[in-house]
């Protein structure tokens, strides 16, 4: 027992020197930008770039698009599955984990090919049509992790006997979805959400292939022009994602009722 | 007429036919038991008057409106399953409210009825808990109020107790008959247990690969069983053969011994036809009876200790059968191989079909 805690102890700081010792290395180079003296002098430099605002913003609302395309894709078909077509299960989860295994320039190279301005879908032709492509190849690479998360929401929840329960109570469909479905799988939604959020506020390849002024690509150019500033980039988008999955923390424990005896 | 009926219901599940020509008519506030072994289809049936499965072909009508059709949303038929079921992210009373908010009932009337019917199954305090929080039995009785609150015209309950521990099992029990004596509740009650269905109906339809094989009270299932299927689910039967010698008397031989029957007499048997005789092995006893008994010469070959009950098994020349005991603490229990006699009232002898 005291000899587990011991080494459990020792994995964790292992673990905790592996993970924190570049980020500290990195936050401490972001802040040499004045000779001599510690200075935030690179984060105000970067936070003063309109190029800054304008990708990060550019990938914000990307990445709420991507949320809601991502939720209303996976969603339903989850809940359906489970409840009408559980023999698809392994099929349905064979194909969300092949953006896993295919690589994003290849998705990106298959767009292209398909939707180029010779094609019948001229997408890559406009603005607007090259941001949906995007939106769609994000949804795409976020498929794993939103899936996975709405599917263990539902899976904590006896989904299928819980609907025949509120049927026979008298509750339509909708009423089952609102008031049951979703506040049971709530917290599990948002984490899906939250991941989301966090790939493609990173994601380079996509974004720069398409050509589109995303936070990514920004990232890569400045590691490529500057000195400092990288750094306090790289800790600003570490911040981002980690705010992101504190908030998945917060929210899990805000929902009471999921604390499960099991 | 009958409350619930049940005509000529058949399921199939592709080629399998799972419930055949199922006919049950049920009066209201009555209590029925479907009994059966496991796969037998008594959650099919139960299925299909919730609205769950339609049926193949055959009828379901509640008080006399045809049912059929209707989705399980529109039939006002309460459920309560093995696995409770409760909404986890409700509240106790919010469970129990579930299907009032769903009818838009006025908000007092539902603070009242929540009320009442924590009341009802004994836990007035516990209606601010979530699921998580109760024992298995306290949520059992949560879903029980949960069914009963939108006032159902039917209640079905699928093998409720099946997943409680024994000693609540049978408190449970007597707890939903009493609840459903109280509010003249007609219920169908799926078990694969039958003291649990003996002990709490009203009548009992004991199912056996799909079909009804008897439809009775508890006293006539266990006493009169129409075949041979249910006269070994339900009970021990100790069956053995024997051969008509005397049809017009009644009188049949039984290992050279000879026994008259007087209830065979009317039973059109010709000489020297075999027929299968049960017997409970209450019904034997264990020492000699004067006539009319028959006593036997016998061989103990086991002796089980069951509490007020010894069961002992006996061999008579081929048979091996079950007696039934009293145990009594001034009187030593029988020993393995001795000699005993035992008898029997010809008039417990059930013949099966
Ligand atoms: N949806 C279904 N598809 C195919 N076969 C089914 C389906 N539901 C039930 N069956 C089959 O129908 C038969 C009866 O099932 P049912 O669940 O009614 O049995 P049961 O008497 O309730 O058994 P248990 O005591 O184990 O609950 C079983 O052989 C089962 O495999
Ligand atoms: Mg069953």
């Amino acid at each position: 027992m005291k000899q587990g805690t011991f080494w459990s102890w020792v994995v964790f700081i292992a673990g905790a020197i592996y993970f924190f010792l570049p980020l500290i290395a990195t936050f401490e180079f972001s802040m040499r930008a004045r000779r001599g003296v510690y200075s935030f002098d690179a984060y105000r430099s970067v936070l003063a770039d309109p190029q800054f605002r304008d990708t990060l913003s550019y990938s914000v609302v990307l990445a709420l698009l991507t949320i809601v395309l991502g939720l209303a894709i996976v969603t339903p078909t989850a809940f359906w599955v489970r409840l009408k077509l559980p023999r698809l299960r392994p099929y349905i989860e064979f194909i969300t984990l092949l953006p896993l295994v295919i690589p994003p320039i290849v998705i990106v190279f298959g767009y292209i090919r398909l939707y180029n301005t010779a094609s019948y879908l001229p997408l890559t032709g406009s603005l607007r049509g090259t941001d949906f492509l995007l939106m769609c190849g994000y949804a795409t690479l976020s498929l794993p992790y939103m899936y996975r998360a709405v599917d263990t929401g539902l899976r904590s929840i006896d989904l299928v006997t819980m609907t025949e329960a509120a049927q026979s109570l008298g509750a339509s469909w909708t009423t089952i979805i609102l008031r049951l479905v979703l506040p049971n799988v709530l917290v599990a939604i948002l984490s899906g959400a939250f991941l989301t959020f966090a790939i493609v506020i990173g994601e380079y390849v996509l974004a720069a292939l398409l050509n589109r002024p995303a936070f990514g690509p920004y990232m890569v150019w400045m590691g490529g022009n500057r000195a400092y500033e990288p750094a306090a980039l790289a800790v600003i988008a570490f911040a981002i994602t980690w705010a992101c999955m504190g908030l998945i923390q917060l929210l899990t424990r805000f929902q009471k009722h999921t604390s499960k005896k099991r | 007429m009958a409350f619930l009926q049940l005509k000529s219901l058949i399921k199939s599940f592709g080629p399998v036919r799972v419930v055949q020509e199922f006919n049950l008519d049920v009066a209201r506030g009555e209590f029925v038991s479907l009994l059966g072994p496991s796969g037998c289809g008594k959650t099919t049936v139960l299925r299909m008057v919730a609205g769950f499965e339609s049926p193949t072909s055959g009828q379901i009508i509640i008080d006399g409106a045809d049912v059929t059709g209707l989705r399980p949303s529109q039939r006002n038929v309460g459920l309560v399953f093995q696995s409770y079921a409760l909404f986890p992210n409700l509240t106790v009373a919010g469970n129990i409210a579930f299907g009032l908010k769903v009818a838009r009932k006025p908000s007092d009337e539902i603070a009242t009825r929540v009320k009442d019917m924590l009341k009802l199954i004994g836990l007035p305090d516990l209606g601010e808990r979530y699921p998580f929080e109760l024992s298995g039995g306290q949520q059992q009785r949560v879903a029980l109020a949960r069914a009963l609150a939108v006032r159902p015209r039917v209640l079905l309950l699928d093998e409720p107790l099946s997943a409680l521990d024994a000693k609540i099992r049978v408190s449970l029990r007597d707890q939903i008959r009493d609840i459903q004596r109280e509010l003249g509740i007609t219920t169908i009650f799926v078990t694969h247990d039958q003291e649990e269905a003996l002990s709490i109906s009203d009548r009992v339809v004991v199912m056996n690969k799909g079909r009804a094989d008897q439809i009775g009270t508890p006293h006539e299932i266990y006493n009169k069983p129409k075949t041979e299927f249910v006269a070994n689910f339900v009970g021990t039967l100790n069956a053995f053969t024997a051969v008509v010698t005397h049809a017009a008397k009644g009188t049949i031989k039984v290992n050279d011994t000879a026994i008259t029957v007087p209830h065979l007499r009317e039973m059109q048997l010709t000489n020297g036809a075999q027929v299968k005789l049960g017997l409970r092995p209450e019904a034997l006893h264990v020492g000699k009876q004067p006539a009319p008994a028959t006593n036997l010469p016998a061989t103990v070959e086991d002796v089980h200790f069951l509490g007020s009950v010894i069961r002992l098994r006996v061999r008579l020349g081929d048979e091996v059968m079950s007696i039934d005991t009293f145990n009594r603490s001034t009187e030593k229990p029988p020993v393995i191989g001795g000699k005993t006699t035992i008898s029997l009232n010809p008039t417990d002898l059930i013949l099966i079909q």
